[in-house]
């Protein structure tokens, strides 16, 4: 028997290759961490010089961003967190799982559009169609909830065979040519109601009445756009925690007396919670940091107005177009450094902390002995 | 008793009955996301495909007498006043100084779609509209059906090869003009024009529009040199992010000891896509274009100085700009790939008396490379679609030469370029005359989603795939 031969000649220079490579790999890792790293201390470098400065009044130039960008963030959270988390209550509790398998890559495909595709769509065609239909689009924005429960009562009056060909686990899909049926309904009627009731302009009526402005480009327009391009990430995130809550404890609270809502509502969501509060804190955090959807359809004037009939310029608009004019060094080029560096801060604070609480999450699922 | 449990199994019969609703209003923001999806994606595949479709031109007369000959755009309600009016577009700019006319339907006497009206296209006065009187070539002349049938063999032959000859025109309402045949681009009488002939202008109108620059202050021509800097950016962007995020990742999966840093730093990374892209740009103005490139001027290009060669915004330092936007997803990507594969696999490595490296370059990332592929392409779908800080390190309205050309060093770091979704926001926002530009801006989009939209799915098959092929090994 020959035994293994253990030293080859070329060993050293395997061990050799192995330790140089070794090294490298570290040294390359540890750089592109350093590198991303960079990015940290450089906004924090530029800004320091704004503290020599100490100038007070030039922060006050900063606030209507903030404020711009807040109200954009807040219009369009208001408009994707109740569409993304129906969505995701209904793809993780009650969609066929077949058609789950289609509809999610579907949604998510939704966060791959271009940010400035939809800026364009907002801003230049669903901006003026607004402007010219504005009693249609509030009408939409009531109408569609209850036409939705519409649909619900009418189902349940239908007969047995029929409900069985038009099932709830498939409503996803075929709510859709109902759902653009009574859209076209609402903007048939619209203009109609408008005529009889509301004197036949509603702007006109909001000028007269309230003193409202109206923009073309406005807060509203800015909150679909950037709810639309937000929706997919909060749906991803809130459907993914909602469809990890382990099945046992679903079915331990049916067991207990608990219709299929009060499992779901009570039991499923409560677990969920702090998942669907993640998913909304990055849905947050993408809506803060969003450029093009902002510039392109709010209109970007710097102003401190509430109504969501004006328009608001954001941090991130205000970086993208002043920065490339601003002289290197200057006032305004440090200030759009500090709005960059604050931005990378709070979306950085929220995207951790929503990690942590995943993870978090994660472990407790694991603990109740889920694991799907 | 009876009687208290009937009642109170009914209220709660009512109460179930209400809260039945809920799922439907869920189920109905599940139609709703898709319902806008669907309008989104139909939009701009109708409007972007339909505008080279060669639509039929009208001839109108008014009530007043007047003629004019164009193409219906849309229709619009009058404002404060009953009834529609309508938008056409006409050309002639030169003639009658505008394109567009709106007019009010009931202004209109009489629609006819004469097979004699022809649409031009010229260079410097954008489209002519209206009929083909005769063509002059030296001293020989072509009248008539025999114009349009010797116009259309001078126009199939290239550019430099055409005879000096002139057009003679007539617009709707009998004005004349004389053209010579190099300024004209392109000839159609769309309505002498049956459906399959129709199909192949809009097949070419569709290959011109993806093959030409654009013209006539974005209105016309094509977006290629968008295409071509797009690409060209995202494949430098792709060569440069590729080895920095996989060595990142080995570093992070394979060598760091696994402790709590690790656990933060993986953290760290994470959240980093989730940083505004717009951030990253500031980042790459200040450093990039600032720093480095300002001090690369100083040292090697101090004689052209005032002038930036590398200190202003260019093709090197966007790609290295979005190559960093880019890190963390392939990081992620790849270092799902490492954790994916067993323990066993490593082990059995070692134990065969493998070094590290052979058992990271013959075992581990052969087996890592579908992820890695994966966190590539989604990287480049990323990047395609970004805009915002490319508006900060060098993306350009209309760069006057391609970042790649005969010139030593053929490939041009240092030049400004074009890009698609720049170019969709610069016309649609910047343009002169933002009505005729729509058209070619729904194009744009439509072109850059299905780029984003193929490579995403490329992403998502490529781990399907993975996922089934590693599930039957472990």
């Amino acid at each position: 028997m020959i035994p293994p031969r253990l030293t080859t000649p070329r060993q050293p220079l395997r061990l050799l290759k192995d330790r140089v490579a070794t090294g490298l790999i570290t040294a390359g890792g540890i750089g592109v961490l350093l590198a991303i790293l960079a990015i940290g201390i450089f906004l924090v470098w530029e800004t320091l010089p704004l503290l020599a400065i100490g100038d007070t009044l030039a922060l006050a130039k900063l606030s209507p961003l903030a404020w711009g960008t807040l109200k954009a963030a807040l219009a369009a959270l208001l408009f994707a967190i109740p569409i993304a988390l129906g969505a995701a209550i209904y793809s993780a509790l009650f969609m066929s799982a077949r058609l789950r398998t289609r509809i999610k890559p579907t949604l998510e495909m939704m966060e791959a559009i271009p940010g400035v595709v939809v800026g364009f769509i907002a801003g230049l065609i669903l901006a003026p169609w607004v402007e010219r239909h504005l009693a249609s689009a509030l009408a939409l924005i009531i109408w569609l909830p209850l036409s939705a429960g519409l649909a619900g009562l009418a189902w349940q009056l239908t007969k047995a065979r029929l409900r069985r060909r038009l099932p709830l686990s498939w409503a996803g899909l075929w709510l859709v040519p109902w759902l653009a049926l009574m859209v076209a309904l609402a903007l048939w009627i619209t203009p109609w109601i408008e005529q009889q009731w509301l004197g036949g302009d509603l702007r006109q009526l909001l000028d007269q009445r309230f003193g409202m402005d109206y923009a073309t480009r406005n807060a509203m327009i800015v909150g679909i756009a950037m709810g639309f391009a937000v929706i997919p990430s909060i749906y991803s995130l809130a459907e993914d925690a909602l469809s990890d809550v382990p099945t046992t404890l679903i079915e331990g609270a049916q067991a207990l007396g608990a219709s299929r809502w009060q499992a779901l509502w009570r039991v499923a969501l409560t677990a969920a919670g702090p998942g669907i509060f993640s998913a909304v804190m990055i849905g947050a955090g993408r809506a803060v940091g969003e450029t093009m959807i902002v510039l392109m359809a709010s209109g970007n004037t710097a102003l401190f107005s509430a109504s969501p009939f004006e328009g608001m310029r954001s941090m991130a608009a205000a970086i993208a177009i002043e920065l490339p004019e601003a002289a290197p060094g200057g006032l305004t080029y440090h200030l759009l450094i500090l709005a960059a560096l604050v931005l990378f801060i709070f979306t950085f604070l929220v995207n951790t902390l929503a990690e942590v609480v995943r993870q978090r999450l994660r472990r407790r699922y694991r603990h109740m002995g889920g694991t799907s | 008793m009876n009687d208290r449990s009937a009642s109170a199994s009914s209220r709660r019969l009512h109460f179930d009955w209400l809260n039945s609703l809920w799922p439907w209003l869920c189920a109905a923001s599940v139609a709703l996301s898709l319902l806008m999806l669907g309008a989104l994606l139909t939009l701009l595949v109708v409007r972007g495909l339909g505008h080279f479709w060669p639509a039929n031109l009208e001839q109108v007369t008014l009530n007043s007498g007047e003629t004019f000959a164009g193409q219906t755009v849309r229709e619009v309600a009058l404002p404060q006043q009953e009834g529609d009016e309508r938008l056409y577009f006409t050309g002639n700019q030169d003639i009658d100084g505008a394109r567009w006319r709106w007019v009010a339907i009931e202004e209109i006497a009489e629609r006819s779609h004469p097979v004699d009206l022809i649409r031009l296209e010229r260079t410097p006065w954008g489209d002519f509209i209206g009929r083909l009187a005769a063509i002059e070539q030296a001293d020989q002349r072509w009248e008539g059906e025999a114009a349009w049938r010797h116009l259309t063999t001078l126009l199939a032959l290239p550019i430099n090869q055409r005879p000096d000859s002139q057009l003679l025109l007539s617009t709707a309402n009998g004005q004349t003009l004389r053209l010579p045949l190099t300024n004209v681009l392109s000839a159609q009488a769309p309505n002498a024009m049956a459906w399959w002939q129709k199909t192949h202008a809009w097949g070419e109108g569709v290959w011109r529009f993806l093959s030409e620059g654009p013209r006539a202050a974005n209105t016309g021509g094509g977006v290629w040199p968008a295409i071509f800097g797009t690409v060209l950016m995202v494949i430098l962007m792709s060569v440069m992010v590729t080895p920095f995020g996989v060595l990142a990742a080995i570093y992070l999966n394979e060598i760091a000891h696994q402790g709590r840093l690790t656990r933060f730093v993986r953290i760290g990374v994470r959240n980093l896509a989730g940083v505004p892209s717009i951030v990253y740009g500031v980042f790459g103005l200040g450093v990039f274009v600032y720093g480095i490139g300002g001090s690369i001027d100083e040292w090697f290009f101090s004689d052209t100085l005032p002038s930036p060669t590398f200190g202003t915004g260019g093709l090197l330092w966007a790609s290295l700009t979005l190559a960093l936007l880019t890190l963390p997803v392939v990081i992620v990507a790849t270092e799902e790939g490492l954790a994916r594969i067993p323990e066993a696999q490593r082990e059995g490595a070692v134990a065969l008396g493998a070094t590290r490296l052979e058992m990271l370059t013959r075992i581990v990332l052969p087996m890592a490379a579908p992820a890695m592929l994966t966190g590539v392409i989604l990287a480049i779908a990323r990047a395609a679609g970004e805009v915002a800080p490319l508006m900060l390190v060098g993306v350009a309205k209309l760069a006057p030469q391609m970042p790649v050309d005969g010139e030593f060093p053929y490939l041009h770091l240092e030049r400004k370029f074009m890009h698609l979704g720049y170019h969709l926001f610069d016309t649609a926002f910047h343009g002169e005359d933002v009505q005729a530009a729509i058209p070619l801006v729904y194009a744009t989009a439509l072109l850059l989603v299905l780029i984003v939209l193929v490579l995403n799915l490329t992403a998502i098959f490529l781990r399907h795939y993975l996922r089934r092929q590693r599930g039957s090994e472990c």
